[in-house]
């Protein structure tokens, strides 16, 4: 029997020339009957730990190798023996990496011999033959490698590949290397040809027809058996059983990776256990000052005994220390992932999960089956996540610490594109084929899709590019940095992995994605921001400063019943998670009344528990509609907390182990990989492995199949109840900010922008029907931030506003006074309003103490550096725009920006009038009158024409994207005829038919709601939520992508507090905007597109 | 007496152009694309598709979700000023001074012009009859300055015709833009209110000059008339092109001929003066009673190279002449050369030393004979398929491809026969599996035995085009020492019967 191995092998992380996956060529050498396989991509080792996985998985052995294309020479591959040599050729890389751009790798002769130590080495012969330069390089290598060294030859099906055999064999003999065959590997099966043809031109930017001799004359360069490796190679079978001398010499494995913790945790040369046993008791003391319930000393005691066997202590105490830092510059944080939500992490500070508040986890928080670290994500300050990251650079040094990577892959619409343009489709057609998909998927595009589009996918050309979109969907393109995801070590990173350059300054990352470092049972750290904690923090100080109320996420009022009923309302604009249609839509009928109940709400509305129609049979069980059972009593244990449906990726994994009869390994790998299973294929094998498991097992195949696609659903949107435990208490922390401080949440959330579903005008809204008061931004006395003031006297009188004849074209009065649900009417009210509204009956809310005034970053375009010089130099106030120009020496462009905001109503002006002021700044002052402190000099009087309500209001959304002064539709509604005030939804019955009309604030299609599109409209009542379905869509496409006014007739759908207004006819109103003003309506938000 | 101006615009020249010329059917949207910072915008768009929701500064992307079945074309802006361009020459039957103004209108001196068509309101009505029959949407408007002619044009209502010294009252009413102000000096008009220009009265000029610098009260009082605005009417002269106004109609080929070596002749001048030849020479034949809509015959010639020489190209003319359909007569003839390539100031053609212009002569008489895709030259194509290694170019152009890259020269390591069979012939071999070179072979009845074999090279077929079965090359010698390009179709498969065939020679 012959025995071979491949030890030339191109994998697609040599980006765009590879043409397979690692695994496709780990498996095809597996049932080939190769001995071992090497990986050896070019100055790289980023495909190695998944062809590691894959042969682990497959039990063959690989070779880990890298191919060095040098600057100065030819190419070697290059096979460390051992862990030492790995890290040598590891450092090696690094340092050609980090002397190059991003994506390349410099090496000369030189670097190579300093590293060479411990390692192998394949020389690569040239292109051509009878290179006598090429025996001279060969004879030098081996002077400086000795017996390390071989030649390789392949046959290459080019009609010369007798002569050039012997030509090698003659060289090799007269330097006296041995010679080793290889078949130059680039695909696991020739069907792989066209594919590498495609890559060829992508990666040298031509088409196919164009692309000529650089293009394989054949498809041989595939995974070949090792008698037909024999058959080539009969003149010298010593060069194919060589092979085995390398795999043999070459015993280093990936396994050998395995994590050492920093020393740094342990305190005063203390054992880390002994610190960590310490700080858990100190801190269980704090958390629980009227004495640690038993519960807790129970699962303490527990906790620590398992993390001391499996020495994890190092790993809590470098989370301890990272969040201690974030503490004591008062960064706000919170950890997640399996292990967060111990007890140890609770009395730790690193979560705020009061263990004693929910079902606890078990000791499922650390696997007791697979030897794997723990799993600890923390969330920081979106804001401030930055001077966590420093921290850890500086504390553990940047040769010690570095960022995973992101294997950035090719998606549908980048890889339609790029196959288009290589087959030569016009850009056209690309761009229509392109611009047929939805978001991003990884389906690519079908024919169907195609014919509806025009084209014709019977087309050759068409059809060979979408088959080719399809195999190159899901390969790796370039590398890119990890949000956030820290390897720390105890020795260099730089001989765990090469270390390269990543594209922001001052970042390094290694080569290893989030899952290889899973895969290697390497210990990272996610360092992550949330901005919902930015927002919290915000919301703490400003009830510290305001409402003289000193909370913290831990001292937040528990279990609120308030806080439940505004949530059971589905009252939860900007609340964290909870805020999407999707999930206010949940609220109603989940009934939050406690804690864990918040919990389910984070996971349900996952596309996980949707595609395994978990949600239906819970709601029905919870409501009491349907019995709660149990398939069986050992799934009882499993599925208490949720009525016997399992909603929870351990809940789904457990059913797994518990009912199918897979090990908790298999479980774990089956979820994991579940999405490469999607490419390759071989999701029927775990599916047929899982269904006969549980049948055997007494379950009915239905129940088994829903339990099956709820673990596909998990297996690349994964939510963990672990997760949902720690974002559930973000739900309730800001849930209750809303409801008890309403002024705060909104202050707060509106200086965290960006973030959240919503833009600032709905947030702005949604405090005024909890009857907070907002004042508009000012100069004098708007801070950058929007800021919580004394709200102003009910009467007109106190405020320091004087208006001058031309301001508004009503009698004036101060925009923001005017309240919502006052009903505003048409056309402008002749007398000010005299007293405060009654809160809306929306608003639930505590009644605001105090009225937000919006801040200066509110106005679009203004200079943040600009405005703080503004703020800085403000003093008692400026008098008039001059006085502004001459003491902040603000540009006209911002003070234009400013009087476009009408931000000069304290100085009596408004918006035209101050545009009128700051205009006449732009020739400058007269020389003579530049050193006068007084106002610019006067000029005759400008008859300017009145503003309209209505220009004001457009001008306000132009600038601000929002109008304190009314809404436009409040304007409109004498001329919309026939046509209901959205606040009407809510009182008729359900199936009667009804015409709204609003702003079109977002567009949402997602991916698991079948093609239909949910559309919001507000107008000056209420919101409108619409349903279309994709056969309305197609008709009124164009209205719903273009229109920035809509008026949608449908019947009314309703399902308890839930409304819908499903939609059967839809009018573009846009135009009659215009009626506002001569402005066009582009100043008028487009609406958001979510996907 | 007053200037009067009319001010002529035409909204949809892109579209209406492109349907024009394709016969495109009118009621289906269409739209003009243009490539701006990497994406498609559609900067032009007929009046359905406007209807349907699509407008300029659309992405084309945006533009397709709005209305799926759009049609497409892309924008020809060099194409529409050469419309427009001769459109002025068109409009030249109102009045002798036309130019085109913008991207998309024409201004006319029809001073003391309009009496010859009804007055003014005639000549309107006959100026939109005849666009119209051409298929252009147009609006017109006539005025003391071009100014408030191109504001009425574009802004004004229903009258188009503002009678003397009255240009206040017709533009008061229109929106600022009608002062053909840079759109950002619009907005910041608007932004203070004032929107139309009757707004600009009650500012006063040092206030408003102060504000916006000083081009609304310039354009203002141009309109206005109180500053004046030259226009001036010349059509832009197309390089080498060659122009006869025939006195009396002609209609005999003679006469025909004669006229055409007149153009030729002061094409030639034109070209020589700037050291050019012709590529391409297009003649225009105008008979008696042409309208707009009746285009004018055209012949075409080709050269291969660039040509001045009037009796070579004379003879490229001669064998299509008699495609002329004189009618009623031809009363202009106009000789362009469109593409023109750079030749030096030698004397062409007086003593026959330039050695391969007799070849160009040649192979342009027979290209403008055989048709230009009959005669060509074969190059080298990059591709393994040694049927595919070929392809004909033009004779004596460079081929198309090498201006991009220099042609590599065929890879030494695979050595091509100097003889390739078309197509290959099938044999008989005896070679041992799988895929070793034949020891014998049987051709045309002959028997050669194999004395030395190289191979195999084993060359796909070219996927993006076509499937086929791989083939393996082997080069042999038999025993006569005779060398042969042999090849076996498909791999070696048990019990299948291998098809050989012989596809060239060596030497």
């Amino acid at each position: 029997m012959i025995r071979y191995a491949e030890l030339q092998v191109t994998t697609n992380f040599t980006f765009l020339e590879g043409a397979s996956h690692p695994d496709e060529l780990v498996l095809t050498a597996a049932s080939l009957g190769h001995a071992a396989i090497a990986v050896t991509d070019r100055n790289t080792l980023a495909g190695v730990v998944r062809a590691h996985v894959a042969a682990e998985e497959k039990g063959l052995r690989l070779v880990v190798g890298c191919r060095l294309d040098l600057t100065d020479a030819g190419s070697l591959l290059a096979f460390p023996t051992d862990r030492a040599a790995y890290g040598r050729l590891s450092r090696l890389l690094t340092v050609g990496k980090r002397r190059a751009p991003k994506g390349a790798c410099f090496l000369g002769r030189d670097d190579v011999l300093e590293h060479a130590e411990g390692m192998l080495f394949v020389l690569l012969p040239p292109d051509g033959r009878n290179d006598s330069g090429f025996a001279a390089e060969l004879r030098r290598w081996r002077f400086d490698l000795g017996r390390r060294l071989y030649l390789a030859a392949n046959h290459r099906y080019r009609g010369d590949d007798a002569k050039r055999l012997a030509w090698l064999m003659d060289i090799a003999a007269q330097a006296r290397v041995p010679l080793l065959a290889t078949n130059d590997v680039l695909y696991h099966t020739p069907a792989r040809r066209p594919l590498a043809d495609v890559l060829t031109c992508i990666r040298t930017h031509t088409t196919i027809d164009e692309a000529g001799w650089r293009l394989a004359a054949n498809a041989e360069r595939h995974l070949k058996p090792a008698q037909e490796m024999a058959r080539l190679f009969r003149q010298c079978p010593d060069a194919v059983e060589r092979t085995l001398e390398i795999v043999e010499a070459c015993t280093f494995s990936l396994h050998e990776l395995c994590y050492e913790y920093p020393d740094e945790v342990g305190e005063n040369g203390r054992p880390p256990q002994e610190t960590l046993v310490d700080l858990a008791w100190a801190g269980a003391a704090t958390r629980y000052p009227d004495g640690i319930p038993d519960k807790v000393v129970h699962s303490l005691e527990h906790e620590l005994a398992l993390i001391a066997e499996r020495r994890f202590a190092p790993y809590f105490l470098t989370v301890h220390d990272i969040v201690r830092f974030a503490r004591s510059k008062e960064i706000l944080c919170q950890g997640r992932g399996s292990a967060a939500n111990s007890t140890v992490c609770y009395c730790l500070g690193i979560t705020e999960v009061d263990p004693t508040r929910m079902v606890l986890l078990f000791e499922r928080f650390i696997s007791t089956a697979r030897d794997e670290p723990p799993d600890i994500d923390v969330d920081f300050e979106h804001e401030r996540r930055e001077e966590v990251i420093q921290y850890i650079y500086e504390k553990y040094g940047r040769d010690r610490a570095g960022l995973t990577a992101t294997v950035i892959r090719y998606r549908s619409r980048a890889a339609i594109r790029e196959v288009g343009k290589v087959m030569g489709l016009s850009a056209d057609v690309v761009g229509r084929l392109a611009g047929s998909i939805w978001g991003w998927s990884r389906e690519g595009v079908d024919a169907e899709r195609a014919r509806q589009y025009g084209l014709d996918p019977d087309d050759p050309r068409l059809k060979l590019t979408l088959e080719l979109t399809q195999e190159l969907i899901g390969f790796p393109r370039h590398l890119s940095q990890h949000v956030g995801g820290f390897v720390i070590t105890r020795g260099l990173l730089t001989e765990l992995s090469p270390v390269l350059n990543a594209a922001m300054e001052d970042r390094t990352t290694i080569e290893w994605d989030k899952d290889d470092i899973d895969a290697l049972k390497i210990l990272k750290v996610d360092v992550l921001g949330l901005g919902m904690l930015s927002c919290l923090r915000r919301s703490f100080e400003l009830l510290a400063e305001h409402h003289g109320r000193t909370l913290t996420l831990s001292t937040i009022p528990p279990e609120d019943p308030a806080v439940y009923d505004m949530l059971c309302q589905a009252d939860t604009i900007g609340v964290f998670q909870v805020e999407s249609r999707a999930q206010m839509s949940m609220l109603p009928r989940l009934k939050p009344r406690r804690f864990y109940d918040l919990v389910i709400e984070v996971a349900i509305v996952r596309p996980g528990p949707i595609q395994g129609n978990m949600v239906h049979p819970y709601l029905r069980r919870r409501q009491g509609k349907e019995p709660i059972n149990f398939p069986s009593p050992e799934l009882e244990a499993i599925l208490e907390r949720t009525c016997g449906v399992p909603l929870f990726q351990e809940q789904a994994m457990n059913i797994a182990i518990t009912a199918a009869g897979f090990t908790p390994a298999e479980a774990d790998k089956l979820r994991r990989s579940m999405a490469a299973f999607r490419r390759t294929g071989r999701v029927a094998e775990f599916r047929d492995k899982f269904v006969a498991g549980m049948m055997a097992n007494g379950y009915t195949s239905d129940f088994a199949e829903r339990c099956f696609k709820q673990i596909e659903g998990f297996g690349e949107y994964g939510f963990p109840e672990s997760h949902a435990a720690s974002f559930a208490n973000l739900v309730y922390a800001s849930a209750w900010v809303k409801r008890r401080y309403p002024d705060v949440f909104a202050c707060a959330l509106l200086n965290s922008q960006p973030m959240g579903f919503y833009a600032p005008a709905q947030i702005v809204r949604d405090a005024q029907e909890h009857g907070v008061t907002v004042l508009p931004p000012d100069v004098n006395v708007s801070e950058w931030d929007c800021t919580l003031v004394p709200p102003p006297p009910p009467a007109l009188g106190g405020s320091s506003i004087r208006l001058t004849p031309s301001a508004l074209a009503p009698p004036a009065r101060e925009a923001g006074e005017v309240r919502r649900g006052q009903g505003l009417p048409g056309k402008p009210c002749p007398h000010p309003p005299t007293s405060w509204a009654p809160p809306s009956p929306r608003g639930a809310g505590g009644g605001a103490e105090w009225a937000l005034r919006l801040g200066l970053r509110l106005i679009k375009g203004l200079d943040e550096e600009e405005a703080r010089r503004l703020l800085d130099r403000r003093n008692a106030g400026y008098r008039d725009p001059y006085d502004v120009w001459r003491r902040a020496g603000l540009s006209i462009g911002e003070l234009e920006r400013l009087a476009k905001a009408d931000a000069f109503r304290s100085m009596g002006l408004d918006r035209r009038a101050a545009l009128w002021a700051v205009k006449a700044l732009r020739s400058g002052p007269l020389p003579l009158f530049a050193r006068l402190d007084d106002a610019a000099q006067p000029e005759p009087e400008a008859a300017l024409p009145d503003m309209q309500l209505g220009e004001h209001i457009v001008m306000d959304y132009a600038s601000l994207s929002l109008s304190l002064k009314a809404h436009p539709l409040a304007l409109l509604r004498d001329g919309l005829a026939g046509i209901a005030p959205a606040e009407r939804l809510r009182h008729v019955r359900a199936g009667t038919r009804l015409t709204v009309a609003g702003l079109v604030l977002v567009r949402q299609r997602p991916g698991s709601a079948g093609g239909v599109i949910f559309v919001t409209l507000e107008d000056e009542t209420d919101i409108a939520n619409l349903v279309v379905m994709p056969k309305i869509f197609e008709r009124y496409r164009k209205e719903i992508l273009s229109a920035r006014l809509l008026a949608a007739t449908g019947r009314v759908e309703r399902e308890e507090t839930v409304i819908h207004l499903k939609v059967e006819r839809l009018e573009d109103l846009t135009h009659r905007l215009a009626e506002l003003t001569a402005v066009p309506a582009h100043a008028f938000p487009e609406g958001r597109n979510f996907r | 007496m007053a200037r009067r101006i009319l001010s002529l615009w035409l909204p949809r020249l892109a579209t209406d152009a492109w349907t024009r010329d394709r016969g495109h059917d009118a009621t289906r949207p269409l739209a003009a694309v243009a490539g701006e910072r990497g994406r498609l915008m559609v900067t032009a768009v007929n009046r359905t598709a406007e209807r349907a929701g699509v407008h300029p500064g659309f992405t084309l992307a945006d533009a397709r979700a709005v209305e799926p079945t759009l049609v497409v074309f892309d924008a020809d802006p060099q194409g529409d000023s050469g419309m427009l361009a001769r459109l002025a020459g068109w409009a030249l039957r109102y009045t002798p001074w036309t130019a085109p103004y913008g991207t998309d209108g024409l201004v006319l001196d029809v001073t003391g012009c309009a009496h010859l068509f009804g007055g003014e309101s005639g000549l309107l009505v006959d100026l939109a009859k005849r666009l119209k029959h051409a298929g252009l949407e147009s609006c017109a408007a006539i005025a003391d300055t071009p100014a408030a002619a191109w504001a009425v044009a574009r802004y004004g209502g229903t009258c188009r015709i503002i009678p003397p010294a009255a240009q206040r009252q017709a533009l008061d009413p229109l929106p600022m833009a009608a002062l053909r102000l840079p759109a950002g000096i619009v907005s910041e008009l608007a932004a203070v209110g004032l929107r139309r220009v009757g707004d600009l009265h009650g500012v006063p000029r040092a206030t408003l000059t102060a504000r916006f610098g000083p081009e609304p009260a310039r354009r203002l009082d141009q309109a206005l008339g109180r500053l004046d605005e030259p226009v001036s009417p010349h059509r832009p002269v197309p390089p080498h092109t060659a122009r006869l106004a025939l006195p009396e109609p002609i209609a005999t080929p003679e006469a025909i001929a004669r006229a055409v070596r007149h153009l030729l002749d002061e094409l030639c001048r034109g070209l020589e003066r700037t050291q050019k030849g012709a590529r391409r020479l297009e003649l225009a034949v105008h008979r008696i009673g042409r309208t707009l809509e009746d285009a004018p015959q055209t012949l075409a010639v080709g050269t291969g190279r660039p040509v001045r020489d009037p009796a070579a190209l004379q003879r490229l003319f001669a064998e299509k002449l008699d495609r002329i359909a004189p009618g009623l007569g031809i009363e202009v003839m106009t000789l362009s050369a469109p593409v023109v390539g750079p030749l030096g100031a030698v004397q062409a053609g007086l003593d026959g030393t330039g050695d391969d212009s007799d070849l160009g002569d040649l192979m342009d008489r027979l290209g403008n004979r055989l048709g230009p895709h009959s005669v060509l030259r074969l190059v080298p194509r990059e591709s393994w398929l040694p049927e595919r290694a070929v392809v004909g170019n033009p004779p004596l152009n460079p081929p198309a491809n090498q201006s991009l890259r220099p042609l590599e020269l065929w890879p030494a390591d695979r050595p091509r026969p100097v003889r390739l069979l078309a197509p290959p012939e099938p044999i008989e071999a005896i070679a041992p599996v799988p895929d070793d070179p034949p020891a014998q072979f049987r051709w045309r009845g002959a028997v050669h035995r194999v004395r030395r074999a190289d191979g195999p090279e084993r060359i796909e077929a070219e996927w993006w085009r076509r499937t086929g079965s791989p083939r393996d090359y082997y080069r042999v010698e038999d025993t006569d020492g005779r060398r042969f390009w042999l090849f076996r179709l498909g791999l070696y498969q048990p019990g299948a019967k291998a098809q050989w065939f012989l596809h060239g020679f060596f030497g």
